[in-house]
């Protein structure tokens, strides 16, 4: 027995739960194995050293309560802000989606309807004259007719002097 | 919260060393409970629900810190010497010593725990420290019992080592072999 290292014995169990045979066991041995010494020395000492870090444990400071009470409002409010932030969000897509859904109306299904002739028939007048034209004409008809007047006019005089 | 308050505090002790780290862990722990209320469904007792989500928010917490190095000799202080010396000179006065000698151990015990996973650091506390059982430690963390004992059984080896580490190079007198006091 006193053959056989006792590391495994020491890795396999918590220090406090070594009976007494295990013990009687690794005294035995380490009175004659130099490394498993060494390793008994480690564990013993590492079992004192956990004990005595698991002692060690803090208390609530009297603040602790109302600090977490802080905090906990803090997380609902920066909750409730990413709520309504969320909401706002998806009011504001729906009214895009919508205005979006309104030019494509416009857009594509009112040129095909009968009401749209007026601006078709500007259309068309547009291609045959312009506007420069249009105002030509009706000056040359205006000139047209003041010059027939004049000429009614000067007939009139010139017979009115032979009479 | 008054009531569950040092039950948090103790279990957020086991994984930190300083008093604002235990307390911003409780925080946290707290804060988490509150946003979990909902799924807590009343077949177990509250408290062992809230120390599972203490621990694993411990877990989590040391998981994401930055792992510090394997504590080295260069880092021992006198007295973290004079501690082990006398650990290893006489046995007899671990009754016996002081409250200051026993801050010095447990700051010494959380420097050389920091050094390991946050996995090795909770079965070591629970299980060398504070005498839990391999089916306490699976209840609280959720493993399984076997991945438990896997777990404590490295996690032992490498404390072991790291102590050994210390003991041998630091010029810390081991005992010749027959002389080893072996203490329970």
């Amino acid at each position: 027995m006193n053959n056989e290292h006792i590391i495994k014995l020491i890795e396999n169990k918590a220090w406090s739960e070594l009976t007494d045979s295990d013990m009687a066991t690794a005294r035995a041995h380490i009175s004659v194995c130099e490394s498993c010494s060494q390793a008994w020395q480690a564990a013993r000492i590492s079992a004192l050293l956990l004990k005595e870090r698991a002692a060690q444990t803090f208390a609530p400071t009297p603040f602790f309560e109302t600090r977490v009470l802080a905090a906990l409002r803090e997380q609902q409010n920066q909750q409730w802000t990413w709520a309504r932030m969320w909401r706002a969000t998806g009011a504001l897509a729906s009214s895009m989606v919508a205005t979006v859904a309104a030019i494509a109306v416009l857009t594509f299904v009112m040129p095909s309807s009968p009401g749209d002739s007026v601006s078709s028939e500007l259309t068309s007048a547009s291609n045959t004259y312009s506007a420069e034209e249009v105002i030509l004409n009706q000056g040359t008809v205006a000139d047209n007719q003041n010059d027939q007047e004049s000429d009614a006019q000067v007939l009139t005089t010139l017979y009115d002097e032979e009479k | 919260m008054r009531r569950n308050s040092p039950r948090v505090f103790a279990v957020a002790s086991r994984f930190f060393r300083q008093r604002s780290l235990v307390e911003e862990a409780a925080q946290e722990i707290f804060l988490k409970a509150f946003s979990e209320l909902g799924s807590f469904e009343g077949r177990g007792s509250m408290e062992g629900w809230l120390t599972r989500i203490a621990t694993n928010t411990c877990l989590n917490l040391l998981r994401s810190s930055k792992r510090r190095p394997e504590l080295t000799v260069s880092d021992l202080t006198e007295d973290d010497s004079a501690w082990l010396e006398s650990k290893l000179s006489d046995a007899a006065s671990e009754r016996h010593q002081s409250s200051e000698r026993s801050l010095v151990a447990a700051d010494l015990a959380g420097r050389v725990l920091e050094g390991m996973t946050a996995a090795d650091q909770l079965v070591l506390t629970m299980i060398d420290g504070e005498d839990a059982s391999v089916k306490d430690v699976a209840e609280m963390t959720g493993w399984s019992e076997s991945k438990v004992k896997v777990q404590a059984f490295r996690a032992r080896r490498r404390m072991r080592q790291a102590v050994e580490k210390l003991l041998g190079r630091g010029g810390i007198k081991v005992p010749v072999k027959g002389s080893a006091n072996a203490s329970s």
